[in-house]
């Protein structure tokens, strides 16, 4: 079975991501902060992981490039708050980054790259 | 005696420290205990979302069991501030969502407790908490409310009003304009860049019919408001109805005026017009600004307008014509008009010997 990883600090947005991810036949770790990874979770290698950029105590470029650093991943999408045209660029322009979604936001968007 | 008074005085200031400390720690409990409240109803809040936007397949979202599921984490009428932390979750919900689930979560929503809470608020006597109510329903975008924005877009209280204003131009978009340029109150500049950016975001596809009706309103806001809606969605075939303001005795209408045309090109017989009108314009500041309106938009430089302004206008459009004149190679005019001053002031001075 396929496996994603979702960090998003709104709980709210966080179920219904978890919820589509399930539909679409993926085994899921849904959590609110970067704090709440497992050490075993560095080694797995997530099929895509779906992450917010704005955490507490940490710059949105910093966070995007510390994720691709220490969780092993194919894809990573980008759900965030912060739409600004000058973050989009920059990180769709590093690796392995396939979307990025600001808030508000079509989840049918997720569902075509995540099928 | 003495020492019987600082007793009482030990005794009545240890109650009172007593007191402080018993009030600290009640509130630090309550706040404990509220904070979980809100992170359950929160977390109901978002399983019941998620379950309904994505369902298991063949398996339909059971309405009463979401019901219940929310009466069981406290959102009942007897606690209104449950009842408002959901509508916030609500709102903050529909702001995040697009596409097919935005019409999902706004079906549910009218179909879950506190249905009806938002509505209820209309009608309270207090101004913010019916202001509230209003905000509550467009931004949950319950249109099925509309007739009770309606009747409250002439309430005496200006947020109140204010609220049901752009509440209709949500739902109704431009056939809004039905109701607006007929409002018995004044309305506000502030209020009408914020009706024309909702118009422009909601519905920017402009709907001529309605607008052409609204023409015929007389109210000064009326006129401005439709004057920057033209502006706004560069509306170039229904200038003229910008361009009869120009000389408009009111200073806010001629004001509005002027700042809408100067996004359109005029063909040469509406710049005619502009010219006449520019005559009438009883402030220096609004003709200088039309002055330079003209000459961005022209072609060429019409001799006889900028001649007529140059010996019969005030100083401060003389000054400016002549700068007009002198940077687009009439010197000369410049120069004659400059002899002609001094002859007329040596005609009319008597030189003292």
């Amino acid at each position: 079975m396929r496996k994603a990883l979702v960090i998003q600090e709104d709980i709210i947005i966080l179920k219904i991501i978890e919820r589509l991810v399930v539909l679409n036949h993926y085994e899921c770790k849904a959590i609110r902060s970067i704090n709440d990874l497992d050490i075993e979770d560095q080694s797995e290698n997530f099929d895509v992981i779906i992450s917010d950029i704005l955490f507490d105590g940490i710059a949105p470029l910093d966070f995007v490039f510390q994720i691709q650093e220490i969780i092993l991943h194919k894809s990573l999408i980008i759900v965030t708050n912060m739409g600004q045209k000058k973050i989009q660029k920059e990180i769709l322009a590093s690796q392995n980054v396939i979307g990025f979604f600001p808030i508000p936001l079509d989840m049918d968007n997720i569902q075509k790259l995540i099928a | 005696m003495e020492a019987e008074i600082l007793k009482l005085l030990i005794k009545f200031l240890l109650l009172v420290l007593l007191i402080t400390f018993g009030s600290i720690a009640y509130t630090m409990l309550y706040r404990k205990w509220r904070t979980r409240r809100l992170k359950l109803i929160e977390n109901s809040f978002a399983n019941i979302c998620s379950l309904y936007l994505y369902p298991k397949p063949n398996e339909k979202p059971n309405l009463i069991e979401i019901q219940r599921e929310l009466k069981a984490v406290g959102i009942v009428p007897s606690k209104p501030r449950n009842v408002q932390y959901l509508i916030d979750l609500m709102i903050r919900t529909q702001r995040s969502i697009l596409g097919v689930n935005y019409i999902k979560l706004k079906t549910l929503f009218t179909q879950i407790p506190p249905y009806g809470a938002s509505a209820s608020k209309l009608n309270n006597k207090k101004w913010y908490i019916k202001a509230r109510g209003i905000r509550e329903i467009y931004e949950m975008d319950q249109s099925q409310y509309t007739r009770e924005l309606i009747r409250l877009r002439n309430n005496k209280n200006i947020y109140v009003r204010r609220e049901a204003q752009i509440g209709i131009v949500i739902f109704l978009g431009w056939k809004s304009l039905r109701f607006l340029p007929y409002l018995k109150r004044q309305m506000t500049l502030w209020q009408q860049i914020k009706i024309v950016e909702k118009l422009n975001d909601l519905y920017p596809v402009p709907d001529l019919k309605h607008l052409r009706r609204a023409y015929n309103s007389d109210r000064p806001y009326a006129n401005e408001l439709i004057m920057r809606i033209i502006r706004k969605f560069h509306l170039t075939e229904d200038v003229a109805y910008i361009i009869q303001f120009i000389d408009n005795p009111k200073f806010e209408t001629r004001e509005a005026a002027i700042y809408c045309i100067s996004s359109f090109l005029l063909s040469d017989e509406q710049l005619v017009e502009i010219k006449e009108k520019f005559k009438n314009i009883n402030n220096t500041e609004q003709q200088l600004l039309l002055l330079k309106y003209i000459q961005r938009i022209s072609s060429e430089i019409d001799l006889s307008f900028y001649k007529d302004l140059l010996y019969n206008g005030n100083d401060i459009i003389k000054l400016s014509t002549a700068d007009i004149l002198w940077n687009n190679g009439f010197k000369e005019e410049v120069q004659d008009y400059y002899y002609h001053q001094y002859t007329q002031n040596a005609d009319s001075e008597s030189i003292s010997v």
